[in-house]
C-alpha cells in the first residue's frame, strides 16, 4: 500500500479524517458574513465534497467522483483550506478595495 | 483542467476589470475558415474565457486588495494588487481548493522611472494540479519596504535578495536580506535605469598594495548615443488622441 508520491504516507481512515477536517473548514467559515464570496464559493466546494465523502464509502471510487489527486491529496488540500478560512477571517479580504493605484500605475506601453 | 473549478454568476461588483483588454495585439478579420495565415499565432478563445473568468472568480474573493486583473493576448492571467494584499493573495492562490499554486516559478522587478511607485514587482506562480500559470503584480518606491513573501513560499528567499541588491527594493521580515549578486563593497543598484551600463567604477590589480582596487571608470571611447527611433509607428492600436486646445465657452478663437 503506497501513494506513489515522496513523503505522503497512506491514510487508513480517510472518510474520518475529511469528515472531520470538512466541519472544522465549515465552522470556521461561520465567522464571516454571509455574503462574503469566499464563505460562499467555499462552503459550496465543501459541502460538495462532503456529499461526496458522506455518500462513497469506497475510497477509490470516492478518489474518481471527487477528481482531483488521491484521497492523501485531498486531505492535505482540506487540511490548507482549514488554515486558509482561519487566517481570512482576520484578515478580512471581503472589504471593499484599500486603495486605488495611482493614475498610470497600469498603464502598459508607457 | 480539473472539473471542481466552480462557476460563478458573473455580475458587476461595484468596479470594472480590464478583462477584455489584450495587449499589443493586432485585431484580424477573416471570415474564411481555410487557414490562410499559418505563420500568424492561432487565437484560443476558450482558454481566453477560462482564464477571464478564473481571474473574475479571484477578484470577486478578494475585492480588498485585487486592483485590477487582465489576460492578456497570449492567454496570460496577470493580477494586479496593493502592496499590502502580498502575504493574504500568495497565501490565497497557494491554499485556496480552487487555486493551489504551490509553485513559484519567478519573482522579479521592473523599474519604470516616470510613475511616482517606480518599482512593479512581479510574481509567477503555476498550479500543477490545474496546469494554471498566473501572475501577481504590486508597486512601491525606493524607500517603501514590501512584506516578505518568503513565510509563504520558501523559493522567494534568494529572488527577493536579488531584487534588494539590483534595485534596492527593501523586504520586511526576509529571513537573511544581505546582496547576492555584486562585489562585497559595491554601492548603487545595478538594474534601475539611471544606473549606467559600464557603471561608476572599475577594478583593477595594483601592485603597490598588492590587492584589487576600485577606481571611477575610464572608458577608452566616449560613450556614444544612438537614435533607436524607427521611422514606422510601433503601436497603432495605442495611439493617443491628441488634446486639441480646448476653448472655454465665450471666449473667442485668438486671431
Amino acid at each position: 500500500m503506497t501513494t506513489g508520491l515522496v513523503g505522503l504516507a497512506v491514510i487508513h481512515n480517510p472518510h474520518e479524517r475529511l469528515r472531520i477536517l470538512y466541519t472544522k473548514i465549515l465552522g470556521s467559515l461561520q465567522a464571516m458574513p454571509q455574503d462574503a464570496a469566499y464563505r460562499k464559493y467555499t462552503e459550496q466546494l465543501i459541502n460538495q465534497r462532503f456529499n461526496h465523502v458522506k455518500a462513497e464509502p469506497d475510497v477509490e471510487k470516492l478518489e474518481k467522483k471527487i477528481n482531483c489527486g488521491q484521497i492523501e491529496e485531498v486531505i492535505a488540500q482540506a487540511e490548507t483550506e482549514l488554515a486558509l478560512s482561519r487566517k481570512m477571517t482576520e484578515w478580512k479580504p471581503w472589504e471593499p478595495l484599500l486603495e486605488e493605484a495611482p493614475a498610470n500605475q497600469w498603464k502598459w506601453p508607457i | 483542467m480539473a472539473a471542481s473549478l466552480v462557476r460563478f454568476v458573473r455580475n458587476g461588483f461595484g468596479r470594472s476589470l480590464n478583462v477584455a483588454r489584450q495587449s499589443a495585439a493586432i485585431v484580424q478579420t477573416r471570415t474564411t475558415t481555410t487557414e490562410t495565415r499559418p505563420t500568424v499565432r492561432p487565437k484560443d478563445p476558450v482558454t481566453h474565457t477560462q482564464l477571464s473568468e478564473f481571474g473574475e472568480y479571484i477578484a470577486e474573493i478578494l475585492p480588498k486588495y485585487v486592483q485590477q486583473v487582465q489576460v492578456t493576448c497570449f492567454n496570460e492571467l496577470e493580477l494586479m494588487i496593493h502592496p499590502e494584499g502580498i502575504i493574504p493573495v500568495l497565501t490565497f492562490l497557494k491554499d485556496h481548493t480552487n487555486a493551489q499554486f504551490h509553485n513559484m516559478t519567478d519573482l522579479t522587478a521592473v523599474d519604470v522611472p516616470t510613475r511616482q511607485y517606480r518599482f512593479e514587482i512581479v510574481y509567477n506562480m503555476l498550479s500543477l494540479r490545474y496546469n494554471s500559470r498566473i501572475r501577481v503584480k504590486t508597486y512601491t518606491d525606493e524607500l517603501s519596504p514590501l512584506d516578505s513573501s518568503v513565510p509563504v513560499h520558501q523559493a522567494a528567499d534568494w529572488y527577493e535578495r536579488e531584487i534588494w541588491d539590483m534595485f534596492g527594493v527593501f523586504f520586511a521580515n526576509h529571513p537573511d536580506l544581505r546582496r547576492i549578486l555584486t562585489d562585497y563593497g559595491f554601492e548603487g543598484h545595478p538594474f534601475r535605469k539611471d544606473f549606467p551600463l559600464s557603471g561608476y567604477v572599475e577594478v583593477r590589480y595594483d601592485d603597490e598594495v598588492k590587492r584589487v582596487v576600485a577606481e571611477p571608470v575610464e572608458l577608452a571611447q566616449e560613450f556614444r548615443k544612438f537614435d533607436l527611433n524607427s521611422p514606422w509607428e510601433a503601436f497603432p492600436a495605442y495611439r493617443e488622441p491628441k488634446d486639441a486646445p480646448k476653448l472655454e465657452s465665450g471666449d473667442k478663437p485668438a486671431k
